[in-house]
């Protein structure tokens, strides 16, 4: 083997590599406009709305309501600032940037996660205490920490099925509109704004399957009881974290999307340099 | 050992070939340049030779391990300017540089990777906000950071102004003296030209010259006699003025001395200012643009 071969140098370890990337993707987060009044700012002020304009109301009547804007919250900010922003950063080069680092695969995607995970988080705490302080209720420790685990659950579902659903997406231009066609029904069907009465049999039976429903009803039940009632609720939920990452470890791309019919780099250079 | 070793690379897209039969080694320590038209191949064998695309057949070896493969371990020890700046936006320089730094087992200083890339006074500047030339440099000092001992630089400095280009040009010089080896595919030939000890130059996906600048020069034939005509000048001498393209004469002499002494003649007879003109071997440009088809 040759001496140039021979150097082989001991990289960072996970640990520091892992704290690095969470840092990174918080502070991008942080400095996400949309993220924060989608996903801190919106759910609490509609909750604030809402409470404007009722008399007296109980945990029964108020679990509901901020159960749903929790999910609210965190499919606006695991779902779709997740995967947009995902995808924006493919197409802009930033990914293949990073791919060409020493940075694990792994690392990226756990760092972009738990960020995610820590911010909805954060986005259901203030929901909690915006419920607190303008409804009244009263909240046990056990249904705070029992609302949080559920909420940062849904958001590594919804963070996995946001990453899948980035390898069927083109390009920037689809992304916004590709993910309102799933980030709309998602919330509204799934009941974030109430549970709807009139749906088809089938839409309800297939909302229970997706990640909104049985995150707002674990966080609902966790609100009421201090509990999840439902293992249920925990397993598709759970059954999104692995469906969703098995898929994007097969399908996912770091590179920026070639149309079909494009020339490799030969062609994109010719291109940019006839501007 | 050489620090790159190609053999033999061919790469296809279906029915196209991008590169057929290419082979060379560069030395530790060396600058390299790849030159050729668009469409050439070179940025399809950068892009190999980093380890994104796979070759449809031949073999490389970079610092002595397959890019396909080479791991972690392998892209903390080189380093990557691509061909199109591509950063996060919403990150300061400084922030950006710690970030990558965080993967490298021994990173360069921050302060002296800010210094290196001039953009010190900046560091807490976000990226989005700089010119394209500082995101240039900031995309320099993210290759550099780990202290690569290979950098690939895809056209580092495409659309960068001439001063921002010369300041890039003082970094990477400051490299190579530290023993870096470096690969650029570049557009300049002035760049290479300045930066090279050797060039390589592609066209249709072949290596059709393979020297040092000089050597490259000579290639293109006889000295040549350069002179760019003021807009009143009266007409030349047939036999060079068979030579003038635009106001500008390039003419190749297997006699400079007679051929001057023509030209002399006519600009003392009709009382021209030679100031400008230029004998010597034919530019690096026109010996470039003899060789590719």
């Amino acid at each position: 083997m040759s001496e140039i071969a021979l150097r082989v140098p001991k990289l960072p370890g996970p640990g520091s590599i892992l704290a690095s990337q969470l840092r990174y993707q918080l502070t991008l987060l942080g400095r996400n406009p949309r993220a924060i009044a989608a996903g801190l700012v919106l759910p609490g002020a509609l909750l604030a709305l809402e409470r404007g304009s009722a008399q007296h109301i109980t945990m029964a009547q108020a679990a509901p309501k901020i159960a749903g804007l929790v999910a609210l919250s965190a499919v606006a900010i695991a779902f779709f600032t997740h995967a947009n922003g995902l995808v924006v950063a493919r197409e802009d080069g930033v990914l293949r940037r990073w791919h060409a680092s020493p940075l694990p695969s792994w690392a990226y995607f756990a760092g972009r996660m738990m960020a995610t995970m820590a911010v909805t988080a954060a986005a259901g705490l203030i929901l909690v205490l915006v419920a607190v302080g303008m409804t009244g209720v009263h909240l046990t420790a056990h249904a705070v920490v029992g609302l949080l685990v559920v909420d940062m659950l849904a958001a590594l579902a919804l963070a996995a099925a946001g990453t899948a659903i980035t390898t069927i997406i083109p390009s920037a231009q689809s992304a916004q509109p590709v993910l309102m066609l799933t980030y709309i029904p998602l919330i509204v069907l799934g009941g974030a704004f109430g549970a709807i009465t009139s749906l088809p049999h089938w839409v309800n039976t297939a909302m229970t399957y997706l990640p909104v429903q049985p995150a707002i009803d674990a966080a609902s039940s966790a609100l009421q009881h201090g509990t999840i009632a439902s293992g249920r609720d925990l397993a598709v939920l759970g059954g999104w974290v692995v469906g969703g990452l098995l898929v994007s470890f097969r399908f996912f791309a770091w590179d920026p999307h070639r149309p079909g019919h494009a020339r490799p780099a030969e062609a994109r250079t010719t291109l940019r340099s006839a501007k | 050992m050489s620090a790159i070793i190609v053999k033999d690379l061919v790469k296809r897209y279906g029915r196209f070939t991008a590169v057929q039969d290419v082979s060379f080694e560069v030395a530790p320590g060396q600058v390299t340049a790849l030159l050729g038209p668009n469409g050439a191949g070179k940025t399809t064998t950068i892009e190999i030779l980093e380890g994104f695309l796979a070759p449809s057949a031949g073999t490389v070896q970079v610092l002595g391990a397959n890019p396909r493969t080479g791991g972690r371990a392998w892209r903390a020890r080189i380093g990557l300017v691509l061909q199109t700046t591509s950063l996060d936006a919403q990150l300061t320089v400084s922030e950006a540089l710690m970030m990558f730094g965080a993967l490298y087992p021994k990173p360069r200083r921050i302060d002296e990777v800010l210094d290196l890339i001039d953009l010190a006074s900046d560091a807490r500047t976000r990226i989005g906000a700089l010119s394209g030339g500082q995101r240039r440099r900031v995309d320099l000092g993210l290759a550099i950071i780990g202290q690569p001992e290979m950098l690939f630089l895809d056209e580092p400095t495409t659309g960068l102004d001439p001063e921002a280009r010369r300041r890039l040009w003082s970094v990477i010089e400051n490299l190579t003296a530290a023993g870096t080896t470096v690969l650029l595919t570049t557009h300049y030939l002035d760049e290479a030209q300045y930066l090279a000890r050797r060039v390589i130059v592609l066209a249709d996906g072949r290596v059709v010259a393979d020297a040092s600048p000089d050597e490259l020069r000579a290639m293109g034939g006889v000295p040549s006699i350069r002179y760019r005509l003021p807009s009143s000048a009266p007409a030349l001498p047939p036999t060079i003025g068979m030579h003038v393209a635009g106001n500008v004469l390039t003419m190749p002499s297997d006699d400079v001395t007679a051929d001057l002494a023509l030209l002399v003649g006519w600009a003392r007879e009709n009382d021209v200012d030679l100031t400008g003109l230029e004998v010597g071997p034919p530019s690096l440009e026109d010996a470039y643009l003899a060789l590719i088809p």
